[in-house]
């Protein structure tokens, strides 16, 4: 039995990130509640080496590790970047918000960070055990998360569903990944993919597997049918913890069809595509629809989550190199736009007051018209309407779908996004026509306000100069899936 | 620096400066604010110096600087042509507009949106540099719009002004119909040759020629005809071509040192340029030509017998600049695309010339613009009397000043073309300089001399401009008498535009002038004995004699030909027509279409009834979100379950 | 038939028949006790496959640690299960219906000739080296990193037990002796000097 010391540069950003989070953990316990800040801000210069690291180790080609099972390609880098950024927004916006409710606890900051590590190793990962691992990695702390305001009982709550629903959707995860063991002899995804490719293996385990793989990861994602949970733990948990459900772990999600579906499962195109349509298709109405119903603004963006995920699912089934890419701007936008939305839901919220139903946001216009600004730049970026980077995302998935064939489903997803509109167009509807219900004037931190701000800009600039991002998405998954 | 970062130096400069003095003009302060902007501008103009001496020593630039996105086989890219057509062009721009830039420190100098109109004058700047330096349609379109936007928010500049906020809604309405005729023939480009870039379908022309398509099925026409005569709608609104022309005299509401800039130098001409550049589609269609030479052999005249009657002292130069694009309209329809250029630059400086001494005619009067209430101006004004000379004495084209030599040009242009609608053109131009040089000379007159009519107490308060008011009118006046010259020989007889503009040898009017060239001073020569300079002599004696001699005739020529009075006072009514029917029209359509078509059957049935349902169905929906755990579990297992029963029975 | 394939079905039956009784048993206390039942048969099953650690490990930490806290958590809980699995019978049809169905498909697709031959080219465990010495030879060099991510989630499962349960509790009333014996005379005695009343 010959063992050789695997080569640890690659995972040296993971390795970091481990390292500063225990520290981080025994540092909360030395200081002094007033100096919690501390905590945050070793928090945040974590994220920024972690970061650091992950640019300076960039290469080009693919390499991996531990014998295989973790892999550093282009895309796993460009994700976990936007991930650290998500998270590193997450916690800048959350800060105030976490202090006035008694989140603002070391622990808050560690289990953010034990999920990040999640989301990063499951991005990477390259072997089935390694990804089923990191995704309870991620689960168990988003679990925490969503729980960790014990008084409240929705929290708990919310916590107690995700949990139970979070272990069966494991449970069908394991159960499909023992099932394309049992057929190919592998947990390793390149050689998976190569016995599938082969053509060795049963056609109907495969398939069998196939189903189950998918329920697990639609949970993920938190697609119809697997969607129960998402409006529940939306609103249920505090908003910060909501905005870190609804922001970062997205990304993971698209790394894990990335890696299951395309790359280990990559020739079964055929078999997976109309199990996505049909979950794609249900999303997007189910979504959209029921979302007009919502008087809990949380509630309304958990729906119009769903319906999002929707739509980046149309980009992943087109099955091929330019509808990936698409589904990866997809998911980038998708996440910047969600933290800017809900930015200023903790912007606007203050101790005892969550400012979380829809008529909360009335004549928001006349109490900061900057924030009802920058609220209606994530609104039209969230509806898809031009000059927001939310268009050029819908189109490039629209687009992928087309090429693919499927120009009925792109019509339903544009009829859907008529319908999702209405609900975005209402909010803006509330904050610039409707008087406001409180007069009380908005107080932020200087670094919420300008991170804000630059996050409006974003969705802005992005929506008129979408190339960057367009071409870091094609670059990375053109290099990762074709070498 | 590389000639590439100095391309970009000349629209981004003005962008700067228009940025900080929008942004900041506030913490800048005047002064802050006109420093930065004349310093953008000066920069650009420096910059267009130095790559018009690269570009005539013959180091053309064509090439992208940016991609803004691609989809599919088209890309959209952010690029630069420069050629010598583009370098005219921008010397013209950036040169005028730093004049005016250092003028309006004079003329605003008391205004509360002193910022605000600097930071829009650079922004104009700009946009017509991206304009002119465009290397494919959709940059042109962009610079296209752009222009018109800041040209709407500089008519309303004295946003209180009622009249000022119709006119600039008028402007920008009229506008839209020549935008829609221009974006449709962009999009008929688009979709017959598949990109938007200049040089791909400018070298793709020869073979489309043939082409045909079906306007109305059966009836197939050339498809670069229609494609011309689109984009030349485009430029008729920019332009302001008959009958699309009616918004420009209303623009007088604007301050006047935009009146000289915009509506006179640079964004007008920017239709004359946008066809210089597509000569190589329009030279294929002869149809296209023809209808670009009527337009605008009718501009010309029938704009200039306008200007006779006008006692405003700024719409008098409206019109002559309406009937002077006239002029440049022709020049294109013969082919002579060197000569309407030409024409461009040399009309931009008298013009400009011409509006700014206007400009310092009403400061000093204490923005007093009737004509009846001045004369006699010449011993107050002395600096901007004699520039205003030299600019009539160009606009009429007495030799040797600038406008001589390309207004002769454009004659003899059309005279040597033989396409339809020639011998009408050839009439209404020539026709033109006598009214042209009678109207430009009425003005003359009544304004600076004769007996002063102003009242006693703005006559105690008359003196000279300031000199940032008077040296820009004796930069301007330098290039007015000069620029004819200098460069009628390089501009229209030699190889001056190189390959940017296009003429075929079979469309000879400017080909057979060619050889006929013996040289400047022959041309000044046979000039002075050729009709035209006869007539507009004839012109400035008839205004000499009617308003300086025998000053009660005008009065008693009006009360005879009354009628025909009323239908010049009324602008042949083209107002009131566009008022009545179709500003009338769209408002009744519009009440109809409200009232039935959106109330009772899109609110009514469609948008209510849907909504309904989808609330409906919404309705029904959140009610499966129980809230209990097993149902949500249920629902998951179900959803397994029935994603794997489809796989069986498919298999 | 031969001996193991008796001894088999008998561990696989009585398997299944606890995880029925997990389910099935009106009393929590007895679901608890069905729950052991079924990993004590769930370890027979390994011992047969002759994974010896793993099945002693099974019995060992849940039999013996996890199974235990149940119980007590039961016991003082006094959960009404009844009342929890209220509408059970009601959806009972639907749920049995499509379980069924389930079960059929998976049944035919698990009988696969595909899953026979899986077993042919594994390799028996080593006679010389203990099982145990396999396994983890195995963890600690090739799965050296999913072993370390699981050591990861069991450390955030302790922190996150700690942060939802620990809690500092602002109303007890106790004493420190530590602080008691720190205290200094000031902190206790106040001097305040006030005119006496003779001045009045």
């Amino acid at each position: 039995m010959t063992f050789a010391f695997p080569n640890l540069v690659p995972v040296l950003p993971e390795i970091f990130l481990l390292t500063a989070l225990c520290a981080i953990l025994i540092l909360d316990l030395f200081v002094s509640e007033a100096n919690r800040f501390l905590v945050y801000a070793f928090s945040q210069l974590t994220l920024v080496v972690t970061a650091g690291l992950l640019v300076m180790g960039a290469t080009g080609a693919p390499i991996s590790t531990f014998e295989g099972m973790f892999i550093d390609d282009p895309m796993a880098r460009t994700l976990k970047i936007f991930a650290i950024l998500a998270v590193a927004l997450m916690l800048a916006y959350s800060r105030s918000y976490n202090s006035s409710r008694g989140l603002s606890r070391g622990e808050f900051y560690v289990l953010v960070l034990f999920a990040l590590l999640g989301i990063m190793v499951m991005v990477s990962a390259n072997h089935f055990l390694v990804l089923y691992l990191g995704l309870e990695l991620l689960s168990l702390s988003l679990c925490a998360l969503i729980a960790l305001q014990r008084d409240a009982v929705r929290a708990t709550e919310a916590a107690m569903k995700y949990f139970v629903l979070a272990a069966l959707a494991s449970g069908m995860l394991l159960y499909g990944m023992s099932m394309l063991y049992g057929a190919t002899g592998s947990l390793q995804i390149p050689v998976v993919a190569s016995v599938i490719q082969s053509g060795t293996a049963d056609p109907a385990i495969l398939v069998f597997g196939l189903v189950f793989i998918v329920a697990g990861l639609s949970f993920k994602l938190g697609v119809v049918p697997f969607h129960m949970w998402v409006p529940d733990v939306y609103e249920g948990a505090p908003t910060a913890v909501t905005l870190f459900v609804g922001s970062a772990p997205k990304i993971a999600a698209f790394a894990f069809f990335m890696r299951l579906l395309v790359g280990g499962m990559g020739s079964m195109v055929t078999d997976w595509q109309p199990m996505l349509i049909i979950v794609s298709v249900l999303s997007m109405l189910l979504g959209n629809v029921t979302a007009i119903a919502q008087t809990n603004i949380k509630r309304m963006l958990a729906y119009s989550t769903i319906s999002h995920m929707g739509y980046l699912l149309l980009g992943i089934l087109s099955g091929t190199d330019a509808g990936y890419s698409s589904a990866m701007f997809y998911v980038a936008s998708y996440v910047l736009t969600t933290l800017g939305g809900f930015g200023i839901i903790l912007l606007m919220s203050r101790e005892g007051f969550e400012a979380d139903r829809l008529e909360d946001l009335k004549g928001l216009n006349k109490r900061s018209p900057w924030y009802a600004f920058m609220m209606l730049v994530v609104m039209i970026s969230m509806a898809g309407i031009p000059v927001s980077v939310g268009f050029f995302a819908k189109l490039s998935v629209l687009s992928a779908a087309l090429d693919a064939g499927l120009t009925w489903l792109v019509v339903f997803a544009v009829l859907m996004s008529l319908i999702g509109a209405f609900y975005y167009l209402r909010v803006i509807k509330l904050m610039y026509m409707d008087e406001p219900a409180d007069a009380a004037p908005l107080i932020a931190d200087t670094d919420h306000r300008v991170l804000i701000s630059v996050n409006g800009a974003a969705i802005l600039a992005l929506g008129i100069l979408p190339q960057p991002l367009i071409d870091l998405c094609t670059m990375a998954i053109t290099q990762s899936l074709r070498g | 620096m590389s000639m590439n970062d100095l391309y970009l130096l000349v629209p981004m400069a003005p962008l700067l400066g228009a940025v900080v003095a929008g942004f900041f003009g506030r913490t800048l302060g005047r002064r802050g604010s006109h420093v930065v902007t004349i310093l953008g501008v000066a920069i650009s103009f420096i910059a267009s110096v130095v790559i018009a001496q690269d570009v005539f020593a013959g180091h053309s630039f064509n090439g992208t600087l940016y991609t803004w996105l691609s989809t599919g086989n088209v890309s959209l890219v952010v690029g630069f042509l420069i050629d010598p057509l583009t370098v005219t062009l921008m010397l013209i721009v950036t040169f005028v507009s730093l004049m005016v830039h250092i003028y309006t420190i004079g003329y605003m100098h008391e205004d509360p949106g002193y910022q605000r109109f600097f930071s829009y004058i650079s922004l104009f700047t700009f946009s017509m540099l991206m304009l002119v330096m465009a290397n494919n349609f959709l940059q042109l379109f962009f610079g296209w719009e752009a222009v018109g936007l800041v040209s709407y928010l500089l008519i309303g500049f004295w946003y209180t002004r009622p009249t000022a906020i119709y006119a600039n809604l008028k402007a920008f309405l009229v506008n839209r119909v020549g935008d829609f005729g221009f974006l449709l023939g962009i999009g008929l480009v688009l979709a017959h040759f598949g990109t938007l870039d200049y040089a791909t379908v400018f070298s793709m022309v020869p073979q489309m020629a043939k082409e045909t398509i079906e306007l109305i099925p059966g009836s197939p026409v050339s498809l670069l005809t229609v494609t011309c005569i689109l984009l030349f709608i485009g430029a008729m609104g920019k332009s302001a071509q008959m009958p699309l022309h009616v918004w420009l005299p209303d623009s007088m509401e604007g301050p006047t040192p935009i009146s000289a800039l915009i509506h006179a130098a640079t964004m007008v001409t920017a239709g004359i340029f946008m066809v210089s550049r597509m000569s190589p589609l329009f030279e294929y269609s002869e149809t296209a030509r023809s209808v670009v030479l009527v337009i605008g052999a009718s501009t010309a005249l029938f704009m200039a017998f306008l200007g006779i009657i006008q006692t405003d002292i700024k719409r008098v130069v409206a019109y002559s600049t309406l009937s002077q694009l006239g002029y440049m309209t022709v020049a294109l329809g013969a082919s002579a695309y060197p000569v309407a250029i030409f024409h461009l630059g040399t009309h931009a400086f008298f013009k400009a010339l011409l509006f700014l001494g206007a400009g310092s005619v009403i400061h000093a009067m204490h923005h007093e613009q009737d004509m009846r209430n001045m004369g006699g101006l010449r011993k107050y004004l002395p600096i901007t009397y004699w520039t205003a000379v030299v600019g009539s004495l160009a606009l009429a084209g007495i030799p040797p000043f600038a406008g001589f030599f390309s207004k002769d040009a454009i004659i003899e242009a059309v005279q040597a073309t033989h396409i339809a609608g020639a011998g009408y053109a050839s009439f209404a131009v020539l026709a033109g300089v006598f009214i042209t040089a009678f109207y430009s000379f009425r003005m003359l007159f009544m304004t600076f001399h004769g007996e002063p009519r102003m009242d006693h107490h703005v006559r105690e308060h008359l003196h000279e401009s300031p000199w940032v008011i008077t040296v820009p009118l004796i930069l301007l006046a330098i290039p007015s008498v000069l620029t004819g010259y200098l460069y009628i020989e390089p501009m229209v007889f030699g190889n001056y535009f190189g390959a940017s503009i296009t003429v075929l040898p079979e469309n000879g009017g400017l080909h057979e002038m060619r050889q006929e060239w013996q040289g400047v001073g022959n041309f000044v020569q046979h000039g002075l004995l050729s009709l035209p300079f006869w007539l507009a002599v004839s012109g400035i004696v008839a205004a000499a004699a009617l308003y300086l001699k025998w000053t009660h005739v005008p009065a008693l020529i009006k009360a005879r030909l009354m009628p025909l009075f009323t239908v010049l006072d009324n602008k042949y009514y083209f107002d009131s027509f566009n008022e009545r029917v179709f500003a009338g029209g769209a408002r009744l359509l519009g009440g109809g279409l409200w009232r039935i078509g959106d109330e009772k059957i899109i609110d009514g049935g469609m948008v209510n009834g849907s909504a309904n349902a989808v609330a409906r169905l919404s309705q029904r929906l959140r009610r499966v979100q129980t809230g209990y755990i097993y149902h949500y579990a249920f629902v998951m297992i179900f959803g397994v379950f029935a994603l794997m029963s489809l796989w069986f029975i498919k298999a | 038939m031969d001996f193991t394939t008796v001894i088999f079905s008998a561990f696989a039956l009585t398997l299944l028949g606890a995880g029925m009784g997990v389910i099935l048993s009106r009393n929590p206390v007895h679901a608890a006790l069905f729950l052991v039942l079924a990993f004590f048969t769930g370890a027979g099953l390994w011992m047969m496959l002759e994974a010896e650690f793993l099945a002693i490990t099974l019995v060992l930490v849940y039999v013996g640690a996890v199974m235990v806290l149940f119980l007590f958590v039961v016991m003082m809980l006094n959960v009404d299960l009844d009342r929890l699995r209220e509408g059970f019978w009601q959806h009972l049809p639907l749920g049995a219906g499509v379980a069924l169905i389930m079960v059929a498909e998976m049944v035919l697709v698990v009988s696969s000739k595909q899953f026979s031959k899986l077993g042919a080219d594994l390799q028996p465990a080593s006679e010389t080296v203990s099982n145990t010495r396999d396994l983890g030879m195995q963890l600690y060099t090739h799965y050296v990193y999913p072993f370390e991510l699981a050591s990861v989630i069991l450390l955030v499962a302790i922190v996150a037990a700690i942060a939802l349960t620990l809690r500092k509790r602002k109303d007890s009333k106790h004493l420190d002796p530590a602080q008691q014996v720190l205290v200094k005379a000031s902190d206790r005695l106040r001097i305040v000097s006030m005119r006496s009343e003779g001045d009045q």
